[in-house]
């Protein structure tokens, strides 16, 4: 294989892992991978994978992590995937943006489980700036209802105490990241791909990925539509005050997914536009500036191959046209304007589904008579008889005789 | 001195059961003469404390006596702690400070590493302990019934009844039969609720207490009440089948024996006769709050680690473990409290009026327990932890009996 981004030569068995970081691009990616599975397989190049979410179960395996009740389809799912890496004598390209939390101990295990071969570890980056509204909105659709300077207060706390800021820094520390995944690689090895800053051509990234994957971007042009949709500022909100609404008991984690998360954030919200984007205020702004200046200095030192530019990592010094817009004090006519779309939104899938059920119903209501009448009347003479032994004891008695004669070994209940 | 050989020396020090201090070891300056491997990164300072925290557990004394402590302790340094928390401190170094690489989770002496953290890691250890050896299935049945001994059915508080039930079959008296005499155990609604959530958990449902709470608050609200503790309906639906006058309550009984001479009483059941028969393990044990929530964290973590029937084994191995005779009692949070007080009123008033037989005080099962912890305490937590973590070891690396 040979990669046209990089001019690396790669021989004999290679795993490609790409870890992260969320919010770059990663679905779109994994996407793609997935629907072009059988081709990349032809030409060498497998991404092992039954159902889309295999990787993100192997990485909630891996990391023992529990997600909601998810991870009890997730038991031995790293094992059966680093068996599938072993059994290929290509190209293997393994994705999840979670696994950029791996510890030491749990990369070490992946690395392992991969048996010998040439190992290249690949991190996605934004800048901060980008990255830290992405990730409070994350948070937002994954049932947190915890205010936006909250959160901001909460991950600028050089104590990073807390489990919110310990897993956005896990994710989103690019120089810890590569430290904890690429430390035992040749940092040739170590592929670091940056997303262009807003305005540039809307497949460089995808090119990027591409390059460094070793795929053909254009044999495998795009046609996917999956993404992980954004939000605008007062349907963060709306999201957020709903959550206030429906965690105590109301919705349980199934029904969120798929009537908040699914239904109302990435199939209703997140196609409204003219809201004003999250952003960060100034004053993280210039913090994550500085910030992002000493990584980009640690990155430049240690031989990694950039795929992009480490200037992509800096932070545009000022945001967008329309400035920052609070989301902890939105504007409520936009947010009310928000919750009427969720509400028509709502309204026509209970419709569906109330038609879904009358539809059921009927379809029981006759099942229910030939059920009826399929039965002989031996049967109804023994459910009968089960009944009045629940209220006279010779009759329970006799019963008991005639099912130890039978040797049935159960009991009514 | 370096820190990468004060790391070895005290990471040796502690797998073989030292209990000093990161800063006591510091300061004394034992490392002058070790040999780090190479490649050897030193594990997290949570890693480190869980293991001098456990060498001073009395259950860890037939590991060290044995000379396999370090091998718990490997165990422990060896694995991340599992789930969301903080990310792995590195170990603090003292002045003059060696600059750090400015980016990672900052230093933390292991002392000051928080408790909830410790709990963390102690669950990844109790889980793989647990997945290394989940236990034996549970032996279902209770004892077959004698002939023509007199039927009798038990429901309600599920851990309570449980225990009722076993004790009597312990006994010679074995529920079943018909038509049975009915005898429903109610206990304090608050007391019940937190039975029915001790064996939700025991069922391998990670649910947390306040969680549970908050579900059946809305399910209240449209009058229903967790089924096993739904004492009107129990009643009312025995009463259907048998009669009200074969239906009796005992309500509240101050401790597991007065409940069994209560309904024993109530029953009309001879006095035991013969030997005691056995019986298998209870099937919900008589867990403290912190009991039952180290099991769920646990339980959550095998989630991810095994599949039935080893996780629901694996499940009931460490109840049995965390098991205590007189468990602390839990009351519910003051903002549950106002539809729990309404709920206790209103059952009261349906058994009062049901025609039943009532043994003991139907008042008391509207009194809430106040001045008592309302949720799991972190320090009993790691206690639990620690002694968790000790007693299995030693029943996997020393062969120590495992308790009945």
């Amino acid at each position: 294989m040979s990669d046209a981004g990089t001019g690396r030569t790669v021989t004999g068995r290679t795993v490609l892992v790409h870890v992260g970081a969320p919010k770059t691009g990663t679905s779109f990616v994994q996407d793609v991978l997935w629907l072009n599975r059988e081709t990349l397989a032809e030409q060498g190049v497998l991404y092992p994978a039954d159902r889309f979410d295999e990787h993100f179960l192997a990485a909630l395996d891996l990391m023992d992590l529990p997600w909601g009740g998810l991870e009890r389809q997730a038991v031995g799912a790293w094992d059966r995937l680093a068996e599938r890496v072993r059994g290929w004598t290509g190209t293997v390209i393994v994705s999840h943006e979670i696994l950029a939390i791996a510890s030491r101990q749990q990369v070490r295990r992946a690395l392992d489980s991969f048996g010998e071969c040439e190992v290249h570890v690949v991190l996605s980056a934004r800048d901060l700036a980008r990255q830290i509204p992405a990730e409070w909105q994350e948070n937002v659709k994954h049932r947190r209802t915890l205010g936006y300077r909250r959160f901001l207060d909460s991950i600028t706390d050089p104590a990073r105490t807390g489990e919110l800021a310990s897993w956005f820094w896990g994710v989103q520390e690019v120089p810890d990241i590569l430290d904890r995944w690429g430390g035992r690689l040749p940092p040739g090895h170590v592929h670091l791909v940056t997303v262009p800053k807003p305005g540039a051509p809307r497949d460089l990234l995808w090119r990027r990925f591409a390059s460094v994957l070793g795929l053909d971007p254009d044999a495998l042009a795009p046609e996917t539509d999956r993404s992980n949709p954004s939000l605008g500022v007062p349907e963060t909100a709306l999201v957020r005050r709903l959550n206030q609404r429906v965690n105590h008991g109301v919705l349980v984690g199934d029904d969120y997914r798929l009537f908040v998360r699914e239904l109302l954030a990435h199939r209703t919200l997140s196609r409204r536009v003219g809201s004003p984007r999250l952003e960060v205020p100034p004053d993280v702004r210039r913090w994550a500036g500085d910030l992002s200046d000493s990584w980009i200095g640690t990155l430049a030192t240690r031989g990694y191959d950039v795929v992009g530019t480490l200037e992509d990592l800096r932070p545009d010094p000022v945001g967008g046209a329309e400035g920052f817009t609070d989301p902890d004090r939105p504007d409520e006519a936009a947010v009310a304007d928000a919750a009427t779309d969720a509400l028509v939104a709502l309204l026509e899938e209970v419709t569906r589904l109330h038609e879904s059920q009358r539809r059921l119903e009927v379809e029981v209501e006759s099942l229910h008579v030939e059920l009826e009448r399929s039965r002989s009347l031996w049967f109804r003479f023994k459910r009968r008889v089960v009944l009045v032994a629940g209220e006279h004891r010779t009759v329970a008695l006799a019963l008991g005789v005639y099912r130890s004669l039978r040797g049935r070994s159960s009991r009514s209940a | 001195m370096s820190l990468d050989r004060a790391a070895w020396s005290w990471t040796e020090h502690l797998r073989h059961g030292g209990t000093t201090t990161w800063a006591a070891w510091v300061a004394a300056a034992r490392d002058r003469d070790v040999a780090v491997p190479a490649g050897w990164h030193p594990p997290g300072a949570a890693q480190l404390e869980l293991v001098r925290r456990l060498a001073d557990r009395p259950a860890a004394r037939p590991l060290l006596a044995a000379g396999t402590f370090h091998r718990l302790a490997d165990l422990v340094l060896q694995r991340s702690a599992p789930g969301r928390g903080m990310a792995p401190a590195p170990l603090a170094w003292p002045a003059p400070a060696t600059l750090g690489p400015g980016f990672g989770a900052p230093p933390a002496d292991p002392v000051d590493v928080p408790r909830a953290e410790l709990v963390r890691v102690g669950v990844g250890v109790l889980a793989e302990l647990l997945v290394r050896s989940p236990g034996a299935p549970a032996a279902a049945r209770l004892p077959r019934r004698r002939p023509l001994s007199r039927p009798f059915q038990l429901c309600g508080a599920p851990v309570t009844t449980d225990a009722v039930r076993r004790s009597l079959a312990v006994a010679g008296q074995v529920a079943g039969g018909r038509p049975p005499q009915v005898v429903l155990l109610a206990e304090p609604l608050d007391e019940a609720l937190a039975q029915v959530w001790s064996a939700r958990v025991q069922d391998g449902v990670p649910v947390r207490w306040r969680g549970f709470l908050d579900r059946w608050a809305r399910r209240a609200a449209r009058g229903e009440l967790p089924p096993s503790v739904d004492y009107p309906a129990l009643a009312a639906l025995w009463a259907a089948q048998v009669g009200p006058e074969r239906v009796h309550v005992v309500a509240a009984p101050p401790d597991l024996a007065t409940a069994v001479s209560t309904v024993a009483t109530a029953l009309g059941l001879p006095p035991a006769r013969g030997r005691r028969r056995r019986c298998p393990a209870p099937q919900w044990q008589p867990l403290s709050a912190e009991g039952v929530d180290v099991l769920r964290r646990v339980g959550a973590v095998l989630g991810v680690r095994v599949a039935e029937p080893e996780h629901r084994r694996a499940v009931r191995r460490l109840a049995g473990l965390l098991a205590q005779q007189r468990p602390r009692r839990l009351a519910v949070p003051e903002e549950h409290r106002p539809w729990v007080a309404r709920c206790a009123a209103e059952v009261a008033a349906a058994l009062r009026e049901g025609g039943y037989a009532v043994h003991g005080d139907l008042e008391r099962l509207a009194q809430l327990r106040a001045g008592v912890p309302t949720g799991p305490r972190a320090g009993a937590e790691l206690g639990l932890v620690l002694d968790g973590c000790a007693r299995l070891a030693a029943q996997e690396l020393v062969g120590e009996a495992e308790p009945r």
